[in-house]
């Protein structure tokens, strides 16, 4: 069963895989070659585009497709979106975006934070109202990546201010490009911009983009949030010089043989240490995947996040400590000192984003081993007399 | 090395973790620990008959015939109890370098009595300087006779006190050979070392022209970094079982010591510390089973797999031991607590088989750097 799946992978990407995608279309045309294929999400239902493989054989077509570089399948664990449309969605929502997903069609964003509920995010207070077999969403939204280019939004909203905090919220597709929907802007410490602030003034929702019940939108973003997490622990963005990562010698290795360093007995110490990170850190990964795959839940999922967190926080500091004071620059006659000012910075995207490594900690600690929780005056509170700010 | 499957190393690392459970308790440990042999002989024999000795010699020579996969996973139990005695000495490490001479003829000679726990066998390898480099072999072997004559000091020497037979690296004109003593021979002195770890049981051997057998097969240093590899990731195993052990003790202390009205792990400045050391020993665990999956399929970068695992399962122990006794608070600066019997065990781990520092840049090395 298992070598016929994997012949059979194997003979279709020896017919289709041409290399790397030159542009964004010829990315796209492939990604829809791979989920007419189906290989997209092997573990879903046949329904949705999937062979509704077990975790084992799915990881074949996973293996088979990494060791030529090949993108695409795999989503079934890593399209949050898409993962969290076909566990909570309506029919019709499911069958209007589902494929185009896969395809990379849809653009998405996380209408998560506001200005006055990050880490506490079951105290936000963007308000959703159902009227006229529709939702009316008011409330403000920020740090919202990529919200410049979304077409849709995962958003969560208020829809009973009786309810204690985490029961009175919803969770909605929210469509992006309407009046009702306004997008700046901010720029980031890294000079980028790809985070935004978001203004909702009665911004349309069609019925069927509610997933999961009124009020149990809670829910519906914990998972939403664990594969965000475990998408966080097992990758990151690297230099934005756009240096090939991955293949061949340690990135740390090569900056530190090319800048002379290598010799120096302190800074081998360093690198071996901070190489070990990451090497940890992937087989933390393989050994949490080869539990899931014989059905043990592993506490390893939750570590990654936090683990990729202090990975990024001390490459960064490698490299600049490698270079010394090339670091002090900037622009595109100085790439390695872009690379490590950038990195430095970006890693705090892990670090913050998706919850801070506090949060996660305090995760870890209260799901994984079972420590009690920290008081929480406001958890039973009606929403309406919670305090923020 | 050949290995068992998967499912008979679980099985028997259950049936281990149940002799150990019954006859391997802390009382039994702090009463052991304080008698000169630092180990039990009746357990000692139940382990063997169990297969634990034997563990890693081939059946044909009166083992288990299980590889290092095995063996890792049955030292995680081992490090959780904390067991003393003279399993990594004589079990692995004395074992493995016989093994890995390759030498048919000795093999059958020496195996059997090191398998079934009727001989305690002692590799003395390194010197006073403990660098278990070839540059840190100091003893010399000199032909006389038929046979050889050996001078000089081996340390660190595990159960050395307690062996009946001695397998020492010595160097010749040739390079480093392998050479069987007698311990009882006159020309040697047997010293044991006062350790701060009161588990633990390590003698200095003074060689002066003391008679000694060449033993034939692969020579050079390669046999002996060969059984220093199994060693290392019998130990890596032994550090992650007792790691995660310590954690799981302090994390129950923390929910239920109440402090200010409220368990102290609910207290961030607690619950953190052990989030982080959850990471710390997970990542042993991963690191001491990834070495013994390397050394088992023989794979390439297998010595990078070792040195990792050498100074992160080494460090996690210390670091989670360490932490335990500041998470526990006074309690566990008492005699009578267990914390510091895993922090003094930790302690000489780091130190056993090379400190980090060494395991860092031999990790660099094999990567290539
Ligand atoms: C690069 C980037 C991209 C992002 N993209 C998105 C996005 O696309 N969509 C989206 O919705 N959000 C996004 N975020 C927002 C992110 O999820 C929040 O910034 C994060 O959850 C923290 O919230 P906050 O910024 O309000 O900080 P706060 O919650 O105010 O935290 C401030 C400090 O207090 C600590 N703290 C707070 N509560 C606790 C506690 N209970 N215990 C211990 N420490 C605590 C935090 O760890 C932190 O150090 C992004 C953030 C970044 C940096």
């Amino acid at each position: 069963m298992t070598d016929a799946l994997r012949d059979e992978v194997r003979a279709w990407l020896a017919a289709h895989w041409t290399g790397p995608a030159a542009d964004e279309a010829a990315a796209r045309a492939w990604l829809a070659k791979v989920v007419e294929a189906r290989w997209a999400v092997p573990r879903w239902p046949v329904e949705w585009g999937g062979r509704a493989l077990p975790d084992a054989e799915a990881r074949i077509i996973e293996a088979e497709f990494a060791a030529l570089g090949a993108p695409g399948t795999g989503q079934d664990r890593t399209n949050l979106y898409a993962n969290t449309l076909l566990a909570f969605g309506t029919q019709a929502l499911k069958e209007r975006l589902l494929l185009r997903m896969l395809r990379g069609e849809v653009p998405m964003c996380l209408l998560y934070s506001e200005p006055n509920a990050g880490s506490d995010l079951a105290g936000l207070r963007c308000r959703a109202e159902r009227r006229d077999g529709q939702w009316v969403v008011n409330g403000q939204k920020v740090w919202t990546s990529y919200a410049a280019v979304a077409e849709y939004g995962m958003l969560v909203a208020r829809t009973d201010w009786d309810a204690p905090k985490h029961r009175g919220i919803s969770f909605f597709f929210c469509p992006m490009r309407q009046p009702g929907v306004e997008v700046r802007p901010l720029r980031q410490i890294t000079g980028e911009s790809r985070f935004n602030e978001v203004f909702l003034t009665d911004a349309l929702i069609p019925e069927e983009n509610l997933l999961g019940q009124p009020g149990q939108g809670w829910a519906v973003l914990q998972t939403a949030l664990a594969y965000e997490r475990s998408v966080m622990g097992e990758a990151a963005r690297g230099p934005r010089s756009g240096v090939a990562e991955g293949t061949g010698e340690p990135p740390l290795i090569a900056l530190a043989r090319e800048a002379g360093r290598l010799g120096d007995p302190v800074l081998r110490q360093d690198l071996a240490r901070v190489l070990a990170y990451r090497a940890l850190n992937a087989l933390n990964t393989a050994r949490a995947k080869a539990d899931l795959a014989q059905g043990t839940s592993s506490p390893l999922m939750s570590l990654g996040k936090l683990a990729m967190s202090r990975i990024l926080h001390e490459e960064a500091r490698l490299r600049t400590a490698i270079l010394g004071p090339e670091s002090l620059f900037e622009g595109p006659e100085h790439p390695r000192a872009e690379d490590a000012n950038f990195l430095t910075l970006n890693a705090y995207f892990t670090s913050i984003g998706g919850g801070t490594d506090q949060i996660q900690r305090n995760i870890i600690g209260e799901r994984v081993l079972g420590l009690p929780r920290e008081p929480e005056v406001d958890r039973d509170l009606p929403f309406r007399q919670v305090r923020s700010q | 090395m050949a290995g068992i499957g998967r499912e008979e190393a679980l099985a028997f690392r259950d049936q281990l973790r149940r002799l150990l459970a019954a006859r391997a308790g802390e009382a039994e440990l702090r009463r052991v620990m304080e008698t000169p042999a630092g180990y039990d002989p009746t357990l000692w024999r139940q382990l063997a008959e169990l297969g634990l000795v034997g563990l890693v010699v081939e059946a044909a020579h009166g083992g288990t015939g299980a590889g290092p996969v095995a063996l890792e996973l049955a030292m995680e139990e081992v490090g959780a109890a904390l067991l003393p005695g003279p399993l990594l000495g004589s079990g692995v490490l004395a074992a493995g370098l016989v093994a890995a001479l390759g030498d048919e003829a000795t093999a059958a000679r020496l195996l059997p009595g090191i398998a079934d726990g009727s001989r305690i066998a002692a590799a003395a390898i390194t010197g006073p300087a403990g660098s278990w480099t070839e540059a840190g072999v100091a003893v010399e072997a000199v032909p006389d006779g038929g046979g050889w004559t050996l001078s000089g000091t081996a340390s660190f020497v595990l159960h050395g006190q307690n062996a009946d037979l001695l397998l020492v690296a010595a160097r010749t004109a040739e390079g480093i050979a392998v050479f069987e003593a007698d311990p009882r021979a006159a020309g040697l002195v047997v010293a044991a070392l006062p350790c701060f770890d009161h588990s633990l049981r390590i003698a200095e051997i003074r060689f002066t022209g003391a008679p000694a057998r060449r033993l034939g097969g692969r020579p050079g240093w390669a046999a002996v970094e060969a059984a220093l590899d199994l060693a290392q990731v019998a130990m890596a195993g032994e550090q992650a079982g007792a790691g995660r052990r310590v954690l799981e003790m302090t994390v129950e202390y923390a929910k239920t010591r109440i402090q200010f009205g409220r368990p102290i792990g609910s207290f961030q400045a607690i619950k953190h510390m052990a989030a982080d050391l959850l990471l710390e020993a997970e990542s042993a665990i991963s690191a001491a089973r990834h070495a013994a999956e390397a050394l088992e399929g023989r794979a390439v970068g297998a010595g990078a797999a070792v040195h990792l695992a050498g100074f992160a399962c080494a460090e996690a122990f210390a670091t989670i031991a360490a932490t335990a006794i500041q998470m526990h608070g006074g309690i566990a600066f008492t005699w009578d607590h267990p914390a510091h019997l895993y922090l003094r065990r930790a302690r000489a781990d780091v130190q056993l088989l090379g400190a980090p520092a060494w395991h860092r840049e031999r990790y660099l090395q094999a990567l290539g750097a």
